[in-house]
C-alpha cells in the first residue's frame, strides 16, 4: 500500500521488478541482457510511480500503440495490457481486478486483461493518468475499452483509428490520425513534439527491427540458444521501449550472447528434445512454471510466428510519422490482426520448416475470440506438414480458468505423443 | 389493455405469409434460385457496411448472409471457430460449410468486428466463393474517414467490375439508390404504424418483414411491403400489451424470440438491431455536388451506427431518440454471448437509458434463441415492474 | 530386475475414477482381463485388479509381470514399471483391435476424449471435453435417475422413439432442467423420445469434439459408455456410417497399456 493507503499495483510491480533484478544479479549464469531487461522494466515502473511527484504527464495507452510518439514528447507512458499481464506475471494476483471489472457491468466474455484494467481503475489500483489513448489495432476489446476508461478516470481521450489492410491510402489515413493525436497530446500536456527526437527514434527502431530479425535467425540453430519464454522479453522490449537507446543496447547484447551460444553449440536447455512453435500467448501467471517444464522435458519454444517474425521493410527517419505508421503494419502480431491471407499461412509453414519444429502449442485464451478462430486453420496447415498441435484452453491472466496440474497433464501427454512418433 | 393470456389472434396478413415463406426457405428460396436460373449473379454480404446498391447496379442480387433461423447445434461452426466466438458467426459459417450458400457468386464484407472478419477468413479458406472482397471500414465519422471509406467503396466497385467484365454505369447506380431508398421509406412507413398506441402489427410480425427485406430481390420486396402497408392501413387489427418495449443489441432474426416476449404481454414497438433500424434507417442523399458513389459511401458510414463505431454517443443518442419517438416504457437488451462490441456498450447505454427514466432488462442469449423458460420468467418480472411504475406515473410526467 | 525377459508377461492397468481395468497379455494374446470397482486409493485399486487377473489366469505373484499403468490414478501406483497417458494407451489398444480405425471416441465416466491415430498406428492428435459432464457416463447415470429407470432399460427404450425431444447440448445443468420439463409437460413427452433426446444431446457434444480434430474413417467407440447400444445407434445415424465397438470397450486403454508393456519387454530382451 502506498502512503495514501491505496493498493498500488505499480508500486508492487516495481518492487517485483527490482526483486527479479536482484535475483538475476545474484545468479552466476544470468545473462547480461536479462539484467538490462529488468533494469529497463524497473526504470519504466519507477518513472510511472514518480510521475506525479515530478510533474510529469501520464498517457495510458493500449497495446501496439506507438509509444515512440510519447517518448519524443517526454510524456510518461502507461502501457495498459502489459501492466495487466505483469500484475498477473509478477504478482500472481488478478482476482480483485476482475471482480471490480465485473461489478462495472462488463460481461465475462470481455477478455480478462481489459476487464481487469477497467476494474483496476475503478478501485484505483493504478495511478490516474492524464489522458487515455487507445486504438483498434488488435481487436474489438482494445477498440471499445477507451470510453469506459475515460469515464472511470475522468480523463480526456483519443481513439487512434487503425485501418484494417495497410494499403497506401490506409497508411496515409493513419498518418493523419497520428498527426491529430500529436496535436491532442500537445494541447493537453503543454509539451511540444520534438520531431528530431522522433526521427532518431525511428532510426533506432529500424536498427532494432534488424536486430530482432537477427535474433530470430539465431534461434533457428539446433540446439536453440534462447530460453523458452524469452520471446516475452522481446515483446516487452518492443511494446515498452521501441526507439529507446536502451532497447538497442539490450538487443545488441542479447544478439551477441545468442551468437556466442550458437557458436559454442550451447542450447537453452541441457538436452533439447522437443522444438516447439508457440501460437498466441501462454498464461502470464504460468511463465515460471512453463520455464521449469521446458527444462524438465527439454522442450524449447523456438519460434512464435505471430510475435517474432517481422514484416519486410525499412523505416525512414526522414519521414517519422509515416514510418511510425508503417511500422504498425510490420509488427508480427498484425499478421493475425489483419486479413488472414496466404502470407499469414505462409508464415506458419515457413517457420515450421526453418525452425525444424517437432510440434506446436496453441494457447487458446478464452477471452481472445479472433485468435481462437485461427486454431483449426493453423492446425490444418501444420497437420499437412505432419506437425502435431496441442490446444491448451486457458486465460492469459485469470488463473481460475485452468490450473498448473491440468496444463502439466496435457503437456505430458503431448510430449509423450511426440516421443512416440 | 390486453394481457398476454387472453390475447385474441389478429387476422392474418396475406403479405406476411409471403414473407414468412421466404424466411422459412432461406437461403435457397424460390426467388433466389429463379434469379440464378436466369443466369444472373448473387452476392452475399455480412454487416451493414457493405454497399448493396453497387451490387444491384451491376445487375446482381445482393442478399444478406445470416445463420440458421433458430437455435441449433453448431458442431461444424464451433469446430472451425472455437467455442468462444459468437454463435452468429458460427451459425453463418456452418451454413456455408454445409453448402447452403453454394449458389453465391461472391461474398462481400467489411472489417467490422472480430466475428465478422473471421467469418470471411474461414469462408475464404474452407467454403470458397469465386469473388471475395473485404472493405476496410473506418471506425470514425470524420471527413478523413469518409474519404477513406469512399476509396474503399470505389475499389470494391472496380474489383466487382473486373470480376463481372463490364463497367457499372452511374445511371444504374442512381436507379439502384432510388430502389433501395424506396425500401427504406417503406420500412419507415411500416414503423410509423408501430408508433400508434395500439399498433396493427406486432414486433414478431415486423421481424418477418425485416428478415425478408435482405433475402429477396428489392423490387419484389417493395411491392409486397407496399401491399402490406395497404392492408395495415385498412385493417381493424390491433395489438395491445402491458408495456411498450424496444429491443436492442446484437443481431436477432428469430421471430419466436420476439413472440415469446409479446406472449408475456410485452408489446415490441421498435427495435435497434443489425437487421432492423441499423439496417434501413438512413436514406442515400443525392445532391448535385456528389457522385453516386460519394453519396452512397457517405450514407453507409453515417448510417445508424454499429457498436464498433466511435464515439459511442452517436449510437446512444439515436437509441434514446428512438425510445422517445416510440414512447417506449422499457428497453430489453439482448446480446449474444461473445458479442464483444455490444457487451462493452451495455453498461454505458444502460446508464443513459436509466438516467432518461427508461428501465432496462439485459438478456444474455445465443443467436437464434426462441426465448426459453428462463428468459420468459425474467421478461415477466420486467413487465410487472414496468406496470407498477406506470401506476406511479401519470402520462404527463413522462 | 528379471534377466530373462522371455518369460515376462505384459500387464496393463487403467486406474479410473469409478472402475479399474486390467489386461494380461501373453505374447500377443489376451490371457485374462478384469473390470472392478475402484477402491479409495489408486494403489489399492491397482493391487486388487492385478491380484484378480493373476489369480484368474492361474499365475502367482512370483511370476514375472511387467506392469504399465494409466488412467486418472496411473501415476500413483508404486509398483508400476511405467505410467503412460491414457491417450497413448488408447491408440495402442485401438490399433490392436481395429487396425483400420483412424479416430476413436473414448466415452468414460467423467471425460470424453477423441483420439486420432495415423497410418503407422501412432497417436497423432486428441481432443477433450472434460469441463462439462454432458458427454459422459456420470451424466448418463444422472439422467437414468431422473427418468427413474436402469441404464440398460433406457438404451432399449430409445429404439422405440418416434422422434427426439429437444435437450440442450450446451450444458449438463440445462439438459437436466429440460429433461425435467419434458417429464412434467402436459401431456408428458413420451419417455422413449426423451431418452433419444438425451442421447442426441450427448452425440452433439461428441461430434463437436470430433470435428475439431477432424473426422476420419474408420471410427470406433470405446470406454464404458460405448456399451450403450442406444447411444451408439444415434451416434452412427448422425455420423452417417458404422461405428466399430469392441467386445469389451472399457478395457481398451488397459489393453493398450499392456501392449506398451509388451513393447518395453521386447526392447529389454533385445
Amino acid at each position: 500500500m502506498d502512503a495514501a493507503g491505496q493498493i498500488n499495483k505499480i508500486d508492487a510491480l516495481l518492487r517485483a521488478c527490482r526483486l527479479m533484478l536482484r535475483m538475476s544479479k545474484g545468479r552466476p549464469d544470468a545473462r547480461k541482457s536479462e539484467l538490462l531487461y529488468y533494469q529497463m522494466l524497473s526504470g519504466y515502473y519507477n518513472r510511472l510511480l514518480k510521475a506525479r511527484e515530478n510533474g510529469d504527464f501520464i498517457a495510458a495507452h493500449t497495446v501496439f500503440f506507438p509509444s515512440e510518439v510519447m517518448y519524443s514528447m517526454d510524456i510518461v507512458p502507461m502501457h495498459l495490457e502489459t501492466t495487466s499481464w505483469m500484475t498477473a506475471l509478477f504478482l500472481g494476483e488478478y482476482g480483485d481486478l476482475l471482480s471490480a471489472g465485473g461489478e462495472l457491468g462488463l460481461a465475462g466474455e470481455i477478455c480478462s486483461p481489459h476487464r481487469g484494467l477497467a476494474g483496476a481503475f475503478a478501485i484505483e489500483a493504478l495511478p490516474r493518468p492524464d489522458v487515455i489513448l487507445w486504438s483498434n489495432m488488435v481487436c474489438d476489446n482494445t477498440a471499445k475499452s477507451g470510453e469506459m476508461l475515460m469515464k472511470l478516470t475522468g480523463c480526456p481521450g483519443y481513439f487512434l483509428d487503425h485501418p484494417f489492410q495497410g494499403s497506401q491510402g490506409e497508411v496515409d489515413y493513419l498518418v493523419e490520425e497520428l498527426s491529430d493525436m500529436v496535436a491532442f497530446l500537445e494541447l493537453h500536456s503543454g509539451r511540444k513534439m520534438d520531431w528530431e527526437r522522433l526521427s532518431l527514434c525511428v532510426e533506432r527502431m529500424d536498427r532494432q527491427i534488424d536486430l530482432l530479425r537477427q535474433i530470430a535467425e539465431l534461434r533457428k540453430a539446433v540446439p536453440s540458444p534462447f530460453h523458452s519464454q524469452g520471446f516475452l522479453e522481446l515483446l516487452t522490449i518492443d511494446y515498452l521501449f521501441a526507439g529507446h537507446p536502451e532497447a538497442t543496447e539490450y538487443l545488441e547484447t542479447l544478439r551477441d550472447e545468442l551468437a556466442e551460444a550458437v557458436g559454442q553449440g550451447r542450447g537453452a536447455v541441457s538436452q533439447e528434445r522437443f522444438r516447439l512453435m508457440t501460437l498466441f500467448l501462454p498464461p502470464m501467471y504460468l511463465i515460471g512454471f512453463l520455464e521449469r517444464i521446458s527444462q524438465e522435458y527439454g522442450a524449447v519454444s523456438v519460434v512464435e510466428p505471430f510475435f517474432c517474425s517481422w514484416g519486410e521493410g525499412r523505416l525512414d527517419p526522414g519521414r517519422p510519422l509515416e514510418s511510425v505508421a508503417r511500422k504498425s503494419y510490420m509488427l508480427p502480431e498484425m499478421r493475425m490482426c489483419g486479413p488472414l491471407d496466404d502470407s499469414a499461412i505462409g508464415q506458419i509453414v515457413d517457420s515450421a520448416r526453418e525452425y525444424r519444429i517437432d510440434g506446436a502449442i496453441y494457447y487458446a485464451d478464452i477471452g481472445c475470440r479472433h485468435t481462437c478462430a485461427t486454431i483449426k486453420l493453423f492446425k490444418d496447415v501444420l497437420d499437412e506438414m505432419d506437425v502435431p498441435v496441442l490446444t491448451l484452453d486457458c486465460d492469459v491472466v485469470d488463473p481460475t480458468v485452468t490450473t498448473e496440474e491440468e496444463i502439466r497433464a496435457k503437456l505430458e501427454r503431448f510430449f509423450e505423443l511426440l516421443d512416440d512418433r | 389493455m390486453t394481457t398476454g393470456a387472453s390475447r385474441p389472434q389478429p387476422a392474418g396478413l396475406r403479405a406476411l405469409d409471403r414473407f414468412r415463406k421466404v424466411n422459412e426457405t432461406f437461403p435457397k428460396t424460390d426467388e433466389i434460385l429463379e434469379y440464378k436460373a436466369q443466369g444472373k449473379k448473387v452476392f452475399g454480404w455480412l454487416c451493414t457496411y457493405a454497399p448493396e446498391e453497387i451490387i444491384h447496379a451491376a445487375g446482381a442480387l445482393p442478399i444478406r448472409i445470416t445463420g440458421y433461423s433458430h437455435e441449433t447445434d453448431l458442431e461444424d461452426g464451433t469446430a472451425y471457430f472455437y467455442h468462444n466466438n459468437c454463435s452468429f458467426s458460427r451459425s453463418c459459417l456452418q451454413l456455408g460449410l454445409k453448402g447452403e450458400y453454394d449458389f453465391l457468386d461472391g461474398v462481400v464484407g467489411g472489417s467490422t468486428c472480430d466475428g465478422a472478419r473471421r467469418v470471411f477468413d474461414l469462408w475464404h479458406a474452407y467454403v470458397g466463393t469465386p469473388f471475395h472482397h473485404v472493405l476496410t471500414v473506418p471506425r470514425k465519422y470524420t471527413e478523413r474517414a469518409h474519404r477513406l471509406y469512399h476509396d474503399q467503396v470505389v475499389q470494391f466497385q472496380r474489383h466487382l467490375e473486373e470480376f463481372l467484365g463490364f463497367c457499372i454505369a452511374d445511371a444504374d447506380l442512381l436507379r439502384s439508390v432510388d430502389l433501395f431508398n424506396e425500401s427504406r421509406q417503406l420500412l419507415r412507413d411500416l414503423y410509423e404504424f408501430r408508433k400508434l398506441q395500439d399498433p396493427p402489427i406486432s414486433g414478431a410480425e415486423t421481424m418477418e418483414v425485416l428478415n425478408a427485406s435482405f433475402h429477396m430481390p428489392k423490387e419484389l420486396f417493395n411491392q409486397w411491403l407496399a401491399g402490406l402497408l395497404d392492408e395495415l392501413s385498412t385493417s381493424p387489427r390491433r395489438y395491445g400489451g402491458r408495456a411498450r418495449l424496444m429491443i436492442t443489441g446484437s443481431i436477432t432474426t428469430n421471430p419466436e424470440f420476439l413472440r415469446s416476449i409479446e406472449d408475456a404481454g410485452g408489446l415490441i414497438v421498435t427495435d435497434e438491431l443489425c437487421n432492423s433500424t441499423r439496417y434501413w434507417s438512413d436514406p442515400v442523399l443525392l445532391d448535385g455536388y456528389s457522385t453516386p458513389l460519394q453519396s452512397i459511401s457517405r450514407r453507409y458510414l453515417n448510417n445508424f451506427p454499429c457498436a464498433r463505431m466511435f464515439p459511442s454517443d452517436e449510437r446512444f443518442d439515436r437509441i434514446l431518440a428512438l425510445a422517445r419517438d416510440f414512447r417506449v416504457d422499457g428497453v430489453i437488451s439482448q446480446i449474444i454471448r461473445y458479442c464483444v462490441p455490444y457487451a462493452h456498450d451495455l453498461p454505458l447505454i444502460t446508464e443513459k437509458l436509466n438516467e432518461a427514466g427508461i428501465p432496462t432488462l439485459a438478456l444474455d442469449v445465443e443467436y437464434g434463441t426462441s426465448g426459453s423458460g428462463q428468459i420468459h420468467t425474467r421478461v415477466q418480472a420486467f413487465l410487472e415492474m414496468l406496470e407498477s411504475r406506470r401506476q406511479q406515473w401519470t402520462p404527463l410526467d413522462r | 530386475m528379471p534377466d530373462n525377459f522371455a518369460h515376462t508377461l505384459a500387464l496393463g492397468v487403467d486406474v479410473g475414477s469409478l472402475t479399474t481395468k486390467a489386461v494380461l497379455l501373453e505374447n500377443d494374446r489376451v490371457l485374462f482381463s478384469s473390470v472392478l470397482e475402484s477402491s479409495d486409493t489408486a494403489e489399492l485399486s491397482a493391487r486388487t485388479a492385478v491380484a484378480e487377473v493373476l489369480a484368474g489366469s492361474g499365475l502367482s505373484a512370483e511370476d514375472q509381470v511387467y506392469i504399465v499403468t494409466t488412467g486418472a490414478g496411473g501415476k500413483a501406483v508404486s509398483f508400476s514399471r511405467e505410467s503412460k497417458s491414457i491417450t497413448t494407451c488408447l491408440a495402442r489398444g485401438i490399433r490392436y483391435l481395429f487396425p483400420s480405425v483412424r479416430m476413436a471416441i473414448d466415452m468414460g465416466a467423467e471425460s470424453l476424449t477423441v483420439i486420432k491415430i495415423n497410418d503407422r498406428g501412432r497417436l497423432s492428435d486428441w481432443g477433450n471435453q472434460d469441463k462439462c459432464a454432458a458427454g459422459t457416463g456420470v451424466f448418463l447415470q444422472q439422467m437414468a435417475k431422473l427418468m427413474q429407470m436402469p441404464l440398460e432399460d433406457m438404451a432399449r427404450l430409445s429404439f422405440k422413439a418416434k422422434s427426439r425431444a429437444e435437450v440442450s447440448s450446451t450444458c449438463a445443468v440445462f439438459a437436466e432442467s429440460e429433461v425435467i420439463s419434458h417429464i412434467h409437460r402436459v401431456p408428458p413427452t413420451p419417455k422413449e423420445d426423451i431418452v433419444a433426446g438425451i442421447y442426441l444431446s450427448m452425440v452433439h457434444r461428441i461430434l463437436t469434439v470430433c470435428k475439431r480434430v477432424g473426422i476420419e474413417k474408420d471410427v470406433a467407440a470405446v470406454g464404458g459408455v460405448a456399451r450403450n447400444s442406444g447411444l451408439v445407434s444415434i451416434l452412427q445415424e448422425e455420423m452417417g456410417f458404422e461405428v466399430l465397438v469392441p467386445e469389451s470397450p472399457e478395457e481398451t486403454a488397459a489393453l493398450g497399456a499392456a501392449i506398451l508393456a509388451r513393447e518395453s519387454i521386447n526392447k529389454g530382451a533385445s
